[in-house]
């Protein structure tokens, strides 16, 4: 599941080993994502997933789903 | 976590982990204990500034650097530059570091088929931005050191491969634009290769358009470990870790095979043959290496005479005896053998790179000797000169004519050393070497040298006070501050300036605020007859007497008597000392033996 492998890599940026998302979270929900942390997500999603965002991806997520999706996009091609 | 913890788990993670290295830099707030030197840091770059503080704090760390960090917007660098009260002046930061981006001087292109007059103004003008800012810096914070990185040219060219051909393509203004920093930067401004690792990573890479448009990177942030290291390394050069001398190994590292077994005739240096060739593009390396000024050594497990057969008589070789500063030849460890090395030529453990084909020698000297730099030699010898190349382990912050002259110093100290053996006493022996010794005010172009001493020598060093350049430069205009720069020559080599001095009148007593030679002159006289020179300035000043201070650091334990040795005696009472050192000790040359006060040393010739 990509979620529960997002939801790693959230744990490991946001320092908080207890911290459960799902698709429906934003950046709203979480205090500590800003820009910065954004950037991080992106960066080691990257190399987790061993996959490049494509710019329309990039300026467009505005949860966590659209992530996934965006993952699920990239993988299947 | 302690500072050394983390700064352990920094060096297990490899430069293109990017996401390890940004998450040891999330880490940093975790650190409790700083027992690091403390450095003050202001970067400005792009919008991903954040992240490259970040991950350049943390790599520091391997360099016993603890950063302490002010981020400026890029957008915001003239505000902050050009305004007196702005935040980076509050912060005082020690270095600035510009990392500009080649679209901020876009607009300054030269436009098609303009001549090379206006292509000329162009650059003049793209250059004139920068120099304003350094100039203002300058001004304002006249210690800080610039770094600036050039800047890394697109491999966008509308002009195609006729850009080349053309002064006014976009491509050659950039290339124009990086001459220009190389050629017009000051002194106190470092220009950084940027452009260089992006050409070392390859530019398809290492541009990242989407990093760009998404967060205005210049680069693709996947190699910030590399970015980051290239800007950390030099701040190990700049407090003060740079490194001096190569320590090399013979069988397999300068040639193929085992000279033991094949006869200086018998290894593998032929020109002819493919892998005897590698050996040899090393060697002219590391000739490279002893022309910039890097101190060569051999360190090998061997009988001397067969060691040193083939630098007398193989043909191909092509280092000489005369390139190696110090040989070692026996069956002792390894990690023994560059103490040794260290001992014979003076020069700190901290300041060698060694590079040896055998990986337990090698794990040996890592284990026994942290401090020396271990080149990982891959094995194959046609990448031997690329390993030690790409380790960068010879940055240096300056190159000075002293740094050149100095390796002749050292081949010729193996000659003095023979020359002690055929002397009598030592007296003799130092009479033998007609030593010309010399005092005075330094003069304009000797100013970078003087500082450079001062700022480099770690072990005759009473206070390990550094200055700046413009703080020297200011001592030269008052009357309260009196300088001395020692220089020394003798049969075999001139050394140049080799000993400095800061003294300050305070009240009716001169206070010798700093004192360092070059531990190349050791043993010589020298100390006594810059003593003497000190009381006899004092002496002009009308001062009743001379104070000397000792501050002990981890390096400098061999000037811990010298005051005392020279006639001062100790102070019990620490009031008014210049600095609260509890360790600090405090020595009185009383006026009584100022009066005739007289050292002995053996000079051909005395010129003050």
């Amino acid at each position: 599941m990509i979620i529960n492998e997002l939801q790693a890599i959230f744990r490991e940026i946001f320092d908080n080993g207890d911290m459960v998302i799902t698709r429906e979270t934003t950046a709203d929900d979480v205090e500590a994502w800003d820009s910065l942390t954004h950037l991080q997500l992106i960066m080691e999603i990257e190399q987790a997933f061993k996959i490049k965002f494509k710019t329309s991806q990039l300026k467009n997520m505005p949860n966590v789903g659209a992530m996934i999706d965006a993952i699920e996009e990239l993988r299947n091609k | 976590m302690q500072f050394n913890e983390y700064k352990e788990m920094v060096s297990k993670i490899k430069l293109y982990d990017y996401a390890s290295l940004l998450n040891i830099g999330r880490k940093w707030g975790k650190i409790e204990n700083f027992t690091a030197s403390k450095m003050k840091i202001a970067v400005i770059g792009s919008a991903s500034i954040q992240l490259i503080t970040s991950v350049l704090r943390a790599l520091l760390t391997k360099y016993d650097i603890y950063a302490e960090i002010y981020e400026g917007e890029y957008n915001g660098i003239m505000m902050d530059v050009f305004d007196d009260k702005s935040k980076l002046y509050e912060f005082e930061p020690e270095y600035i570091v510009m990392l500009p981006d080649y679209r901020d001087i876009e607009s300054y292109c030269p436009s098609m088929l303009s001549d090379f007059q206006e292509i000329q103004t162009s650059v003049n003008d793209a250059y004139e931005q920068y120099a304003k800012i350094f100039e203002r810096i300058h001004k304002i914070l006249p210690q800080t050191q610039i770094i600036v990185s050039n800047f890394v040219t697109p491999f966008f060219e509308p002009l195609g491969n006729l850009a080349t051909n053309y002064l006014f393509s976009k491509r050659s203004f950039y290339r124009y634009m990086n001459l220009s920093f190389t050629k017009n930067h000051p002194k106190y401004v470092f220009v950084l290769d940027v452009e260089e690792l992006a050409e070392f990573i390859g530019k398809k890479d290492f541009i990242s358009e989407s990093a760009y448009f998404f967060n205005k990177s210049s680069f693709n942030l996947e190699y910030i470990g590399f970015y980051c290291d290239l800007i950390a390394r030099q701040f190990e050069a700049f407090s003060g870790g740079a490194r001096k001398c190569l320590v090399l190994d013979l069988d397999n590292t300068l040639w193929g095979g085992v000279v033991g077994d094949l006869g200086y005739d018998g290894i593998l240096l032929d020109p002819n043959d493919p892998e005897g060739e590698a050996f040899l593009a090393f060697q002219r390396y590391i000739l490279e290496l002893k022309k910039r000024g890097i101190i060569i050594s051999v360190c090998s497990k061997n009988d001397e005479e067969n060691a040193k057969e083939p630098f007398e008589k193989n043909e191909n070789m092509i280092l000489k005896l005369s390139d190696i500063s110090s040989f070692v030849a026996n069956w002792d460890d390894k990690a023994t053998n560059i103490r040794r090395i260290s001992n014979e030529l003076n020069i700190g453990i901290d300041s060698m790179v060694f590079f040896d084909d055998n990986p337990t020698e090698r794990e040996i000297v890592r284990t026994y000797l942290p401090e020396v730099k271990v080149i990982e030699v891959p094995e194959d010898p046609a990448l031997y000169t690329r390993a030690l190349d790409r380790e960068a382990s010879f940055e240096w912050t300056q190159l000075t004519k002293e740094d050149i002259g100095r390796v002749e110093t050292y081949a010729n100290n193996n000659m003095r050393n023979m020359l002690m053996s055929s002397c009598v006493d030592y007296d003799d022996y130092l009479i033998n070497l007609q030593m010309i010794v010399e005092s005075k005010f330094p003069a304009d172009a000797e100013i970078e040298r003087f500082v450079q001493l001062t700022n480099k020598s770690n072990q005759f060093n009473l206070r390990t006070q550094r200055y700046s350049e413009a703080e020297i430069i200011g001592m030269k205009g008052n009357n309260l501050y009196e300088l001395l720069a020692i220089k020394l020559e003798d049969r075999f080599s001139k050394y140049g300036i080799i000993g400095c001095v800061v003294m300050k009148f305070v009240d009716n007593y001169c206070f010798i605020e700093n004192w360092v030679m070059s531990c190349r002159v050791l043993k010589k006289g020298v100390e006594n007859y810059t003593i003497e020179r000190i009381v006899e300035i004092a002496k002009k000043h009308g001062c009743s007497k001379v104070v000397g201070e000792f501050i002990p650091t981890k390096k400098n334990s061999m000037v811990r008597e010298l005051y005392t040795t020279l006639g001062f005696e100790l102070e019990n009472d620490k009031a008014g000392l210049e600095n609260d050192k509890a360790s600090s000790k405090r020595y009185i040359l009383t006026q009584e033996k100022m009066i005739n006060y007289k050292q002995t040393y053996h000079f051909k010739e005395v010129r003050k």
